[in-house]
C-alpha cells in the first residue's frame, strides 16, 4: 500500500484501489455471491397453489381471446344481431372476470424458502450429463496435452528458429477465425454427410453418425482449445536450459528419461496451467455442443444451465447448476496444483 | 579409474560453408591434464563438442582409448561434460544429481545413494546431499557438477570454462582442487579456457588455437617461452613487439633492423637476412638500465606512466611511436616521474625473432 504511493503517488493509487475494488469486488466476488444466493432459495406456494395460478393465468387467456372476438363484432355494420352478439360475449367476459377475482381471492403469496433442494433436483438423468461432460473434458483434456507436448517440444528445443517461428505462426493463424467459424468447419467436416463420411464411402464403408454419436463434440473441442494447451507448455519449455538437455545425455539418459526426469519436471507449471485451462474451457462451452449436435445427441451440462435459466425461467435450479460446474472447475484447478506440485506462484510467472 | 588418450586424425567440423575446424591432428595422451586455449569464436566448443559426441565431426576420425567414436552418440562415449553454466538438474537433490548417471544406468536406489555420498564426501559436501542445487554456493554447485561428472567413471572429462564464473579466490582455489582430482583419479582431462592463467598452471599441455586451427601445442612452458608464432606470442602473455627486417644471421642469433634502432635476438625459427620479421620481449624480461655505459639492445625511451598489479607493476615508456611495457616487481622500490628519460634493455636470450604474422587481437 505504501509502496504503491510511493510509486505512483496519491491519485494514481486511488484509481489503483477503485479499479482492482470493482474487478475483485463487482466482477467476480459479487457475481458469485449472488449466484450462490440464488441457488439457495426457491419460490414456494402453498397446497394447491400452483394449480389455482395456473387455472388464473388460463382465465386470463379466455378473456384475452373473447375481446378479440369482440372487437371484429364491433368493427361489423350495427344491426340487432351484432348487438345481440355483442351483449352476449360482454356478459362472458364480465363471468369470466368475476371467476377469477374468486380464485385470486384463495391465491396465496408465493414464499421465498431456503433449502439446497435446488441441488438436489439434479435427477439421475442430469446427474449422467453432468458426469458426461466432466469425464469428456477430462478427455479433451488428456488428448490436447498429448497432443501438445511432443508439438511444443519441437518448436521449443528441436526446431531451427526459423522454422520454428512458422510453426507458430502455422498454429496461430487459425485461431485469427472466428470460433464458430472453426466449430462450422468440423461440423461440414463430420457431417453424415459430410466430408468424412464421403472419404469412408470411398472406402465401401457404412457412414457413421459422428455428430449423433457425439464424437463430433469431442473432435472439434480439441481442435478448438487445443493453443490454450501448446503455448503455457511452450512457454515453460523454452526457459528451460538446453545445456540440462545434454548434460542429461552426457550422463546416459535416452529419450524417455530425459523427458520423465529433466523436461516434464520444468514444464510442470506449463502444463498445469495448460489443463486448467482447456478443461475449463470445455467443461464450460456452449457453443461447440450446441453447433456440432443441435439437439441430435445428449446436450452437454452448459446447455442444460442455458435452459434452466432462460427456457423454463428457473433461475434459482440454474443458478445450483452453474454452481455445481464451477466447483467441479475450482476442485479441479486444486487437484492439478496438487497433482503437479505447482504452487499458485509458479502459475503466475 | 583410468584414463584413455584421445586422438584426432585430420577432423574437420563444418556447418554449411563456414568452417569451425579445419583438418587437425592431435594426439592427448593417457591421463593428461590438456587444455586447449583460444579467444572466443575460435573453435575450441566446437572442438569440446565434437569430443564429447554433441557433434559428428565433418571429415576425419576421432578415436578416443583407441576405439572410433563415429556415429557414437554422447551418451555411450566414455566421456563425461562439465558445462560452462554447469546445467545441474534444479529441481533434484545434491546427491539425486551426482546419481543421475547412475540411475540411467540402472542401478538401484540404495546403491546409488550410497555411491553418491561416497563421491561427495570426496569434493566435502556430504553435509549438502538432500539441498537443491539453488541452496548451495559458487564453489559448492561446482563441486557438485564435478562429482556428476565423476560417477560415470569416465575415462576422458571434458570441462567447457567451469570456473568462469567464480571470483578470483574461489577460481584459484578450484584451479587446485581440479589438478588435485585429476592426478588422484588419473583420468584425462580436456580443459578449454580463454583464460591463460587457467591453461597455464593447470595442464600439462596446452594447445593454442585460433579460427579454428591449433597454432601451437606444447607444455605451458613451451608455449610461454618459446611461442611458435606471433598469434602465440601475442596471445599467451604480453609482449613487446618490435617490426623489421633481418640484416644478418649469425650462431643462432639474427639482427634486426627496425625504425629505432638494431636488436639482437635468438633465431629459433632460422630466418634469413631480408626477411620481414617481429621481434617479441616479454614485459618481465624487459630492463631499465641504471648503468652509464650503453648496454646491448638499448632503447632510448620517455617514462610514461606506471599501473599497479599488486605483485608487480606494469611500466609504460616510448620511444619514437613504439610502446613499451616493463614489469617490475614491487621489490625493486625505484619510481620514476612522466618524462623522464630511460634507457631500457634486454638481453638477446631474452628476445626471438620469427616471421611476420597475424597477431591475436587482445
Amino acid at each position: 500500500m505504501r509502496s504503491l504511493r510511493r510509486s505512483f503517488g496519491g491519485p494514481m493509487t486511488a484509481v489503483i484501489l477503485l479499479l482492482a475494488g470493482t474487478w475483485i469486488f463487482g466482477l467476480i466476488a459479487g457475481p458469485q455471491l449472488i449466484m450462490i444466493e440464488q441457488s439457495l432459495w426457491r419460490m414456494e406456494q402453498g397446497e394447491g397453489g400452483a394449480e389455482i395460478s395456473a387455472r388464473i393465468d388460463r382465465l386470463y387467456n379466455q378473456i384475452d381471446i373473447l375481446s378479440f372476438d369482440k372487437m371484429d363484432i364491433e368493427d361489423k355494420p350495427a344491426s340487432a344481431e351484432r348487438d345481440a352478439t355483442l351483449a352476449e360475449f360482454t356478459g362472458k367476459i364480465d363471468a369470466l372476470t368475476v371467476e377469477i377475482a374468486v380464485l385470486e381471492a384463495t391465491e396465496t403469496t408465493p414464499r421465498k424458502v431456503y433449502s439446497i433442494d435446488n441441488y438436489r433436483l439434479m435427477g439421475s438423468a442430469h446427474l449422467a450429463i453432468f458426469a458426461k461432460t466432466v469425464i469428456a473434458s477430462l478427455g479433451v483434456t488428456a488428448i490436447a496435452f498429448f497432443v501438445c507436448y511432443p508439438m511444443a517440444y519441437t518448436v521449443a528445443k528441436l526446431a531451427p528458429p526459423r522454422r520454428a517461428a512458422l510453426i507458430l505462426l502455422a498454429l496461430t493463424v487459425p485461431y485469427a477465425i472466428n470460433e464458430l467459424l472453426r466449430i462450422f468447419a468440423w461440423q461440414m467436416i463430420l457431417n453424415y454427410n459430410g466430408l468424412a463420411n464421403a472419404m469412408l464411402g470411398v472406402f465401401g464403408f457404412e457412414p457413421v453418425p459422428f455428430l449423433e454419436s457425439g464424437t463430433g463434440v469431442f473432435v472439434a473441442m480439441v481442435y478448438a482449445y487445443i493453443l490454450f494447451m501448446v503455448f503455457p507448455i511452450y512457454n515453460t519449455i523454452e526457459t528451460l536450459d538446453t545445456n540440462q538437455i545434454e548434460a542429461a545425455k552426457d550422463l546416459g539418459a535416452g529419450t524417455w528419461s530425459i523427458h520423465t526426469k529433466v523436461v516434464l519436471p520444468h514444464a510442470r507449471p506449463g502444463i498445469a496451467v495448460g489443463c486448467i485451462m482447456t478443461f475449463m474451457l470445455s467443461a464450460g462451452s456452449y457453443a461447440v455442443p450446441y453447433i456440432m449436435t443441435r439437439g441430435t445427441a445428449d446436450p452437454w451440462f452448459t446447455q442444460l444451465i442455458y435452459n434452466k435459466f432462460f427456457e423454463s425461467t428457473n433461475w434459482n435450479v440454474g443458478a445450483a447448476y452453474a454452481f455445481t460446474l464451477l466447483a467441479v472447475c475450482v476442485v479441479f484447478i486444486f487437484l492439478m496444483m496438487k497433482l503437479l506440485k505447482v504452487r499458485l506462484q509458479d502459475i503466475a510467472k | 579409474m583410468r584414463g584413455k588418450d584421445i586422438v584426432l586424425k585430420q577432423a574437420s567440423v563444418k556447418f554449411d560453408d563456414f568452417t569451425a575446424v579445419h583438418p587437425l591432428d592431435l594426439t592427448i595422451e593417457a591421463g593428461e591434464f590438456f587444455s586447449i586455449l583460444g579467444p572466443s569464436g575460435c573453435g575450441k566448443t566446437t572442438l569440446l563438442r565434437m569430443l564429447s559426441g554433441f557433434l559428428q565431426q565433418t571429415t576425419g576420425d576421432l578415436l578416443i582409448g583407441g576405439e572410433s567414436m563415429a556415429g557414437i552418440g554422447p551418451s555411450n562415449r566414455p566421456t563425461s561434460l562439465i558445462f560452462q553454466n554447469l546445467a545441474l538438474f534444479p529441481l533434484m537433490t545434491v546427491w539425486e544429481n551426482v546419481a543421475f548417471g547412475l540411475h540411467m544406468r540402472g542401478w538401484s536406489k540404495p546403491k546409488r545413494q550410497a555411491r553418491a555420498l561416497e563421491l561427495l564426501e570426496t569434493v566435502a559436501l556430504s553435509e549438502q546431499a538432500l539441498k537443491t542445487p539453488g541452496q548451495l554456493s559458487g564453489g559448492q554447485r561446482q563441486r557438485v557438477a564435478i562429482a556428476r561428472a565423476l560417477a560415470v567413471e569416465p575415462a576422458v572429462l571434458l570441462l567447457d570454462e567451469p570456473l568462469s564464473a567464480l571470483d578470483l579466490k574461489l577460481r584459484q582455489h578450484m584451479r587446485a582442487e581440479l589438478k588435485q582430482i585429476q592426478k588422484t583419479t588419473g583420468i584425462t582431462f580436456v580443459y578449454i579456457t580463454h583464460d591463460q592463467g587457467e591453461a597455464l598452471t593447470m595442464s600439462d599441455r596446452v594447445a593454442v588455437m585460433n579460427k579454428g586451427r591449433i597454432e601451437q601445442v606444447g607444455t605451458s612452458d613451451q608455449v610461454y617461452g618459446e611461442p611458435a608464432n606471433p598469434f602465440v606470442a601475442t596471445f599467451v602473455g604480453e609482449a613487446n613487439l618490435l617490426r623489421g627486417q633481418i640484416a644478418q644471421v649469425a650462431d643462432g642469433y639474427a639482427t634486426l633492423d627496425s625504425p629505432i634502432g638494431q636488436f639482437r635476438a635468438r633465431n629459433s625459427h632460422s630466418l634469413k637476412p631480408g626477411d620481414k620479421a617481429m621481434l617479441f620481449v616479454r614485459p618481465e624480461r624487459m630492463q631499465i638500465s641504471t648503468l652509464t655505459s650503453k648496454p646491448e639492445n638499448a632503447i632510448e625511451a620517455v617514462f610514461q606512466r606506471r599501473d599497479l598489479e599488486g605483485p608487480f607493476s606494469n611500466l609504460y615508456a616510448r620511444s619514437g611511436a613504439q610502446e613499451f611495457a616493463i614489469h617490475q616487481t614491487n621489490t625493486e622500490g625505484v619510481s620514476y616521474a612522466a618524462s623522464d628519460r630511460l634507457t631500457l634493455g634486454f638481453s638477446p636470450d631474452a628476445a626471438v625473432v620469427m616471421a611476420e604474422g597475424a597477431l591475436s587481437d587482445a
